[in-house]
């Protein structure tokens, strides 16, 4: 190629792209003006509505500290929610991943249904599950500990399976090689190499956990989110500012533990 | 310890056994771990009875579900549309937000202390709040349906998009930033050319994740008055109505499940190419 | 003196010893230089106190007999800086990492929407040519090897039109054959365009090969400035084996 024909291959390059550009970026405007009118998004509402929004910003300050000793009570059960049902995850999902790796599945068909089963409790909302089980056992944190648990157990036995599917060969032949039995192989082929990756994720899901387990008392399952409801809808704002700083720095306390943690693990 | 000439065999066991030995301070860390577990069962009432009691009830209220009232899904259509449109907005308000908002709090892009620490509270406030207290919120300044929905979602994965781009800038090559400041470009050029295109495939990723995540959390929005099929959800439950309760749950799971096909696919053709 | 570097000291906060220690050297426009050093000798700190990504403790440099400070952006564009690593940018393309290198003189409104003059791309396009790798414009960087990489990354430096080119270790992660191709490129360029080459180098037979000049360095100082013919064993045991002790008798 020559100078020229790389410029004249250049100049040619960049109509090809404009051209590709415009088409995807007409359809994706498209796309995102319908289903703009579809859920009626309208800026014109949101400015009208800034005014509310600072007067509730303003209302919310001072925060009523007293409100805090009131809280310590439902930030406990938070923790506690989200300790439990971590747990339950973790101990659950262990036997759950086996049986949804390819690799260490007894059959074709528990694969696939382990992993059907899965891909269910994943898809499903913790406040779903936790009107469910509201209504199953009754109002309280039990049923929020049983909520978070099924849908963590969902996403940490997923991760874990494919953790699992992708492990190095090589020890796991070797092990073979030497007699090794199919439990054997996994117990100390395979599960020596995930158990990192494991860890640092069920550190990750009990940090997601405790953010959800502050709003399952929207649904009366517990925690600090009837509070935060509550306090809303009479309009006690400063209270729930109190609410609302609770739960950051809950949040901030727990990311930045889980934070230390994994860095400790990796 | 044995001095002198001794026979390195002898010293390994020793050291072994010595390992092996429960050490005052292992049991006493036991001991916390099991305490701590059992106030956190009692606060919950997280009893082996409940448990074992509790799972029949579940099962049966599963079991009440079954057959799913198929007819039920006619009314289903629009409100699962709009909850993916609210998933899709979401995240476009969430790129809007978390962006600017990213770039801001990332070391390597902004020099003044003050600016980065201001956008990392900016976004760790706004991630903190659940999207739910934010639809909540919205829904009380421009009224019910799915827009306050998707303000809630963009705002509250603004500040979780933000921050991982601020984490993705941060790690990226140092090396052709180097290069281009020794060319003499300037701070915007060295971000354009030599920052976001290496940051720009985690971006992706993390918008494609976002996104199926962003369609379950749609989901539950209807319960607070921002829109999409977490209306009909409660309704049914409120109402007793377990079959439609049923429909409602499998339509969830199609939708889940063919949004994470179809982005495993898009993430397939990126990494592919 | 196209470079004059007078007494240039660089300690690193936090360091022991001085990075640098009283550097003085004056190099003649066009002139293919090499700096021959162990690693830790202060050659990259001292390119780099050059071209200002790194500021002496003391001492001053002065281009084309004026003091190199203030507007940074029009002093480095006249620097080309080749690295030991090549960093170009992996997912762009060769052309625009050449390109790239004309970002100096380009204002930044137009440049961030990735969009550049005619005469920009005629210069990139001929830079490429004279590395040969005209041929691999449009591909993504990192699918070239590294001696191809590090030809498009002389390219990029030369897109500058510079009138000095640093070449910081061009050649250290290059097995010899594709070492000394990508230094017979450099040479060769530079000579066509009268560029003043300064070249750090750790092996000594390249630095035999290629220099016109030598400049031996060791901890932080120079020990030696002379033609590569002059460069024997007393010279070598200088620069490498000799204690602190002994450079400083």
């Amino acid at each position: 190629m020559t100078v020229a024909g790389v410029l004249a291959a250049e100049a040619q390059r960049r109509r090809e792209g404009f051209r590709r550009a415009l088409l995807w970026s007409t359809g994706a405007l498209a796309l995102l003006w319908f289903t703009a009118a579809q859920i009626g998004l309208n800026p014109a509402a949101l400015v009208r509505g800034v005014p509310f929004m600072l007067d509730f910003f303003g209302r919310m300050f001072p925060p009523d500290l007293a409100h805090l000793a009131l809280l310590r009570d439902a930030t406990v059960e938070t923790v506690q929610i989200a300790v439990w049902g971590t747990l339950i995850a973790i101990v659950l999902s262990i036997p759950l991943a086996l049986l949804g790796a390819r690799n260490t599945t007894p059959h074709a068909l528990v694969f696939h249904a382990t992993r059907m089963f899965l891909n269910a409790l994943r898809s499903i909302n913790e406040l779903v599950f936790a009107l469910i089980f509201v209504a199953a056992v009754g109002l309280g944190p039990f049923a929020g500990v049983l909520a978070i648990a099924l849908h963590a157990t969902g996403m940490l036995a997923k991760f874990c399976a494919e953790e699992v599917e992708g492990v190095d060969r090589g020890p796991i032949e070797a092990m073979r090689a030497t007699g090794a039995g199919r439990l054997q192989v996994i117990l100390f082929g395979i599960v020596p190499q995930v158990v990192p990756a494991f860890v640092s994720y069920s550190v990750y899901r009990f940090d997601v956990s405790i953010r959800a387990a502050t709003i399952l008392g929207l649904v009366g399952a517990g925690g600090l989110g009837f509070s935060l409801i509550k306090t809303m809808k009479l309009f006690l704002y400063h209270q729930t500012a109190t609410c609302i700083l609770v739960i950051f720095v809950l949040v901030a306390v727990s990311d930045w533990l889980c934070a230390r943690i994994r860095a400790r693990i990796l | 310890m044995a001095v002198g000439v001794s026979a390195p065999g002898i010293d390994l066991l020793e050291d072994l056994r010595a390992r092996k030995r429960w050490r005052l301070h292992h049991i006493a860390l036991a001991g916390a771990i099991v305490a701590f577990l059992a106030w956190c069962a009692d606060g919950v009432n997280l009893r082996p009875g409940e448990v074992a009691g509790a799972l029949p009830a579940i099962g049966e209220y599963f079991a009440r579900m079954w057959p799913p009232k198929w007819e039920f899904s006619e009314v289903l259509w629009k409100p699962a549309l709009e909850t993916l449109y609210i998933a899709l907005w979401g995240n476009v308000i969430a790129l809007f937000i978390g962006l600017p908002l990213g770039l801001c709090a990332a070391g390597n892009v902004v020099r003044s202390r003050l600016v980065r620490n201001t956008a990392k509270a900016i976004l760790n406030l706004l991630r903190s709040i659940s999207e739910l207290i934010w639809a909540v919120f919205f829904v009380a300044a421009v009224g019910l349906g799915p827009f306050p929905g998707a303000l809630a979602l963009g705002v509250n994965f603004g500040g979780i998009l933000g921050r991982l781009y601020a984490e993705a800038l941060e790690n990226i090559d140092p090396g052709p930033v180097e290069a281009l400041a020794a060319t003499g470009a300037s701070r915007l050029q060295i971000i354009a050319y030599a920052m976001l295109p290496q940051a720009l495939p985690q971006f992706v990723t993390y918008n494609l994740y976002w996104f199926e995540v962003g369609v379950r959390s749609a989901t539950v929005l209807g319960m607070v008055g921002a829109g999409g099929i977490g209306f009909e959800l409660v309704t049914t439950i409120r109402l007793f109505e377990w079959r439609e309760t049923g429909v409602v749950l499998l339509l969830i799971l199609a939708m889940v499940t063919v949004i994470d096909l179809a982005s495993t696919y898009i993430r397939g053709r990126i990494y592919g190419s | 003196m196209v470079l004059e570097i007078r007494n240039v000291s660089k300690t690193y906060p936090g360091a022991a010893q001085p990075a640098l220690s009283d550097v003085s050297i004056s190099v003649p426009a066009g002139q293919f230089l090499v700096i021959l050093g162990p690693s830790g000798a202060g050659k990259s700190s001292l390119m780099r106190c050059i071209n200002r990504l790194v500021e002496p403790t003391s001492g001053q440099v002065f281009f084309e007999n004026k003091p190199i400070m203030g507007d940074l952006r029009a002093i480095r564009r006249q620097f080309g800086m080749v690295f030991q690593q090549f960093n170009l940018v992996k997912r762009l393309s060769v052309l625009t990492n050449v390109l790239s290198g004309r970002l100096g003189y380009r204002s930044v409104a137009r440049s961030l929407f990735y969009s550049f003059p005619e005469s920009d791309k005629q210069i990139a396009a001929e830079c490429l040519a004279r590395v040969n790798m005209e041929h691999k414009a449009f591909q993504r960087a990192d699918t070239l090897s590294g001696g191809e990489q590090q030809r498009v990354a002389i390219a990029r430096a030369l897109a500058q039109q510079p009138k000095v080119i640093l070449a910081d270790e061009p050649v250290a992660s290059l097995d010899p054959k594709i070492a000394r191709q990508v230094l017979g490129y450099l040479r060769q360029v530079a000579k066509e365009l009268g560029i003043t080459v300064l070249c750090n180098l750790h092996q000594v037979d390249y630095a035999r090969e290629f220099a016109e000049r030598i400049v031996g360095m060791s901890r932080g100082r120079v020990v030696f400035d002379g033609l590569a013919a002059q460069l024997n064993e007393e010279v070598l045991n200088r620069i490498y084996y000799a204690t602190a002790e002994e450079q400083a008798a």
